[in-house]
């Protein structure tokens, strides 16, 4: 079965203060796959995302999305950094944060109207924080802030979604809840990048898996690779599966 | 005192000049305030204007004029290129932005320090007035200076509506907005400018010195009244201006008072009241509902005690002597009292029964704790 | 010189040791802008204390500033604690308004009280050597040099009883509270001594230069060494350096001398931000320069080492795939050459026996995360560098 490519990183090289973070990583992510990262702390996960996105340098390589140049096809991406980035004391409402997944749609200094605030309800309503529209955020729990998060990238309505470790911090009902949409959103032929950290549920979540540690270590359906050999390459630990199940 | 003062506001154009030109620049500072705060930069705003004053000058000695507007120039390529600094020094050596800050503010200030005394022993003794600089001076604000002003305002203010949305989300989440496709560092650089040109403003009215607390004090008053950005901003530049007039009118109506460190003090003031005060995020608040919290969990606690008596009998409504609660400390009659109040136990002499309430009520709380 | 010069001189070098002492530590736990605090808000606690002394040696006076220099620091803290601003705002809140206060206690009390906000803020220690200290109708000299040496030795006693304690509680609060070190009594112990040392010093430098005096000796000594005993002494030295050639420059020029001493340290400063070794920004740049391109090298060696049909690894190919300039890909492909790492045929590029084991041996740092050892194997392995 031959499936489109939705994300091709080619060669790519990170270097953060010339200390080198992600070596010469190939990548292929077909589309509509449920992918989880999966590697030890400091193997580069997040700055995976993160050089993909743009947001850091790389040094070498480069990343197209659908064949073309990641920057002509931003509009297609959404992404949902980790909680932890941003100040939650900031002066704002859930809404708010959600609706600012629309100024991308919008450009430059166009203000969101009716349409984008009907978006961004939609949002908040399939994460079940519809109730919670108008709560500062600071006043959210830190699964609430998560939903939002995960609402802002929806309203973006983009075919491929990056997340940096949404389950971080988040109660359990988020988590089904948060794995629940996403698995929607794989059904609805979209392309999902979760940077993960807990080994256990990557069977129960996802279809696809990469293994990274600076280099990549490997990549490809869950079923044929997810085995100790490869945990063990990555995390450099012998792993039994008895770990994992 | 105050009909006097209104009489003389009536009357006086220079108390009308200055009243105006504090208030513009309490508006502008405290709407701007607002971004630098959010922003983490609070301290960038105490350097940048300690190392205008080389610029000051340095214009002056090569012009050789006070003529205003060249030494606010001056001002503001020395504030931009003290923050060109900041960020070498951060960005190239391990050294922390607090040292930073503090080498650039201290060397900046000392060498402006060094340039005003050389000029103050030049010949043309036409230099008088460059300290005014260090204190500020409001009462030296003329009709031109509160044009200038108002006009900057009026183009920060038109910036800020202008980029809202950008300004808001870049504030939030920097890297988000990268992926969004906008230029985050147009953004960042405009936002910055406009900081260090509200700066550049407010150093004749209240001096190097003072100044970050004008650009801090408005916002961080404002922050505590609200959730929202936009009023935020809004409040900050009500509160600057407030404080600009107020200040402004102690002083004119007080002997010996300098404008600034009063205006300074005006606005502290609306911090103290908006840290104690503020209904949902003051000091005061904070501590009634914690009293209150406290006392609900003693009413709750004296609950549950007589659940645990109840539970045992068929009949949940049966009357039990008060005294058998002597086992428990949690309990006083106020206490009681206020649990017949809420309709959870019913009172009678020297006796206590659970209503169908308050049982359930108990045996929520007594699920939810095992 | 005079004998006045003498003193002058004298008192300087005083202050110079006794705000960098302090200054070192505070640079080092990323304090640095409490001094900027503390500095501006002792003004009412000096005004009170000159309007009961009118003595501003006094030791009432300097306690009063003190305690305010202290109620600074512990006010700063409540603000930061309460979470309704961040941290630098609180700073930002608190040294103005305290200021301002000490401003408007000295317009109110103008009658009683000649004591000159410029005075306090700008200091001048050419008058420090007229104001004496007469015992017994003797001589003994400055007032100000007896305070600044009082406040020096205090200083230093407690450095040397405390050494042990405050390095570290510095470097490691955890563990110096685990050790029963009580990192508060130390911190606030440093907040007590930065207050004083403010206050004995601002007579002489004014309250803004004594910043100067605490940070930018220790920042610069900071991006030469990271030793604390040589950060202790030669951010006096430099301190006292300053100091005297910072005198001399005033002298020449007329000029204020805290100011121009101030202007001093910042062109020392800028000279080793420029220049250190290691730390300072051409150093910096240069080993970006050549730290990029290495790690040019490495992706390329790697790339070849990664693929191994032909395709990948002709020459002509590379430039587009790995999305390199034109010229980092030829400087890259001469470093590589260079150090006979690759050998080329027929526009196919491969790896020699050196240039294989040298990306493994990288590849197996990169991935244990020692990037110290890769520096290692890259000063054995190449003859020339990036």
């Amino acid at each position: 079965m031959e499936q489109k490519i939705a994300i091709s990183i080619d060669d790519l090289t990170v270097a953060y203060n010339y200390k080198p973070v992600l070596w010469d990583i190939d990548l292929q992510i077909p589309e509509g796959v449920l992918m989880a990262i999966v590697g030890p702390n400091g193997a580069g996960k997040s700055t995976l995302l993160k050089s993909v996105l743009d947001i850091i340098k790389p040094l070498a390589g480069s990343v197209t999305v659908y064949g073309k140049p990641y920057k002509k096809q931003r509009h297609l991406v959404a992404y949902v950094p980790q909680k932890g980035s941003v100040d939650w004391d900031f002066p704002t409402t859930a809404l708010d944060v959600v609706m600012m997944g629309t100024y991308g749609a919008l450009g430059w200094i166009k203000r969101p109207g009716q349409a984008q605030k009907k978006q961004a309800l939609e949002a908040l309503e399939k994460v079940g924080m519809l109730p919670f529209q108008n709560r500062q955020i600071s006043q959210l729990s830190g699964g609430q802030q998560q939903r939002i998060f995960l609402a802002r990238a929806l309203v973006q309505n983009a075919a491929i979604y990056f997340m940096d470790e949404p389950f971080q911090g988040v109660d359990a009902t988020t988590e089904k809840a948060i794995i629940q949409i996403l698995k929607e959103l794989r059904k609805a032929g979209k392309t999902v990048i979760v940077v993960h950290h807990d080994l256990q549920t990557v069977p129960e979540y996802f279809d696809w898996v990469t293994f990274l540690n600076v280099k990549k270590i490997a990549t490809g359906p869950v079923a044929q690779i997810f085995n100790d050999d490869n945990l063990t390459k990555t995390y450099g630990i012998n792993y039994k599966t008895s770990i994992v199940e | 005192m105050m009909t006097q003062y209104l009489d003389l506001l009536m009357t006086d154009y220079t108390l009308q000049i200055i009243t105006l030109g504090t208030a513009v620049l309490g508006a502008l500072c405290g709407m701007l305030g607002s971004f630098a705060v959010l922003r983490k930069q609070s301290l960038l705003g105490d350097a940048i204007s300690h190392a205008s004053l080389p610029g000051i000058a340095i214009v002056f000695l090569v012009l050789g004029v006070k003529d205003n507007n060249g030494l606010l120039l001056g001002a503001l390529l020395s504030g931009l290129v003290s923050a060109v600094f900041i960020k070498g020094i951060i960005s190239k050596t391990h050294l922390k932005s607090d040292t930073a800050l503090g080498i650039v503010l201290s060397t900046f200030f000392g060498f402006g320090m060094l340039l005003l005394t050389y000029i103050q022993k030049l010949p043309n003794a036409n230099q008088s007035g460059l300290e005014k600089y260090l204190f500020g001076q409001a009462a030296t604000l003329l009709a031109s200076d509160v044009w200038l002003m108002s006009s900057i305002a009026g183009i920060a203010l038109l910036i800020v509506l202008l980029f809202w949305k950008e300004f808001k989300i870049v504030l939030f989440d920097a890297d988000y907005t990268t992926t969004l496709g906008f230029h985050v560092k147009f953004i960042d650089t405009l936002m910055t400018s406009f900081i260090v040109i509200a700066i550049v403003m407010g150093l004749q009215t209240v001096g190097v010195v003072l100044m970050s607390a004008m650009l801090l004090a408005p916002a961080a008053a404002a922050r505590q009244w609200t959730n929202s950005l936009s009023i935020m901003v809004f409040l900050a530049g009500i509160f600057g201006a407030v404080s600009g007039i107020l200040g402004t009118a102690i002083s004119a109506s007080a002997n010996n008072l300098s404008t600034g460190p009063v205006i300074v003090l005006v606005a502290t003031f609306f911090v103290m009241i908006s840290f104690v005060f503020s209904p949902i995020r003051g000091l005061l608040f904070k501590q009634i509902k914690l009293w209150k919290n406290r006392n609900d969990l003693k009413l709750m606690k004296t609950l549950m005690f007589m659940y645990n008596i109840v539970e045992d009998h068929d009949n949940i409504s049966h009357p039990h002597k008060i005294q058998l609660l002597n086992n428990f400390q949690g309990y006083t009659k106020k206490s009681l009292k206020s649990l017949q109040a809420e309709e959870l136990i019913l009172l009678e002499k020297d006796s206590w029964s659970l209503t169908e309430k308050g049982f359930q009520v108990a045996k929520n709380l007594y699920t939810q704790q095992s | 010189m005079s004998n006045a010069q003498i003193e002058i001189q004298l008192i300087l070098s005083l202050v110079a040791v006794a705000c960098a002492l302090p200054g070192v530590f505070l640079v080092l736990r990323k304090m640095a802008l409490i001094s900027d605090a503390i500095s501006h808000s002792i003004l009412p606690g000096i005004v009170v204390g000159f309007f009961i002394t009118h003595d501003l040696a006094s030791p009432l006076l300097i306690l009063m500033a003190t305690l305010t220099g202290v109620l600074t620091v512990v006010l700063v803290e409540y603000i930061q604690k309460t979470g309704l601003v961040k941290e630098d705002t609180a700073i930002g809140l608190v040294f103005p308004s305290l200021f301002s206060l000490g401003v408007i206690l000295i317009a109110r009390n103008a009658g009683d009280v000649h004591l000159d906000v410029d005075a306090v803020l700008l200091g001048e220690v050419a008058f420090a050597p007229f104001d004496r200290w007469m015992y017994n109708g003797m001589d003994m000299g400055p007032k100000s040099l007896w305070m600044m040496g009082g406040i020096l030795t205090m200083t230093i006693t407690l450095l040397s009883l405390f050494y042990k304690e405050l390095k570290v509680a510095t470097f490691d609060a955890g563990l110096a509270a685990s050790l029963g070190f009580a990192p508060m009594a130390i911190h606030y112990g440093l907040m007590t001594v930065s207050s004083v040392t403010t206050v004995g010093a601002f007579d002489a430098i004014g309250a803004i230069l004594v910043v100067a005096f605490m940070i930018v000796p220790a920042a610069c000594v900071y991006l030469l060494t990271n030793n604390l005993k040589k950060l202790l002494i030669f951010s006096s030295l430099l301190g006292i350096f300053a100091s005297i050639s910072g005198y001399w420059l005033a002298h020449a020029m007329d000029t204020s001398i805290a100011g121009t001493i101030a202007t001093v340290l910042g062109l020392i400063f800028f000279l080793v931000y420029l220049f250190a070794p290691n730390r300072g920004y051409i150093s910096q740049w240069y080993k970006e320069k050549q730290q990029k391109t290495e790690v040019a090298l490495l992706v390329f060696l790697l790339h070849l080492a990664n693929h191994e049909d032909e395709m990948e690894r002709n020459s002509n190919h590379l430039q587009e795939h790995i999305n390199w300039s034109h010229q980092l890909a030829r400087k890259v492909l001469k470093l590589a050459n260079q150090n006979n790492m690759i050998e080329i045929e027929n526009e196919i590029i491969s790896l020699t026996p050196k240039g294989l084991e040298f990306t493994e041996q990288a590849i197996s740092y990169i991935t244990d995360n020692k990037n110290s050892e890769l520096e290692g194997i890259k000063q054995n392995y190449f003859l020339f560098r990036g």
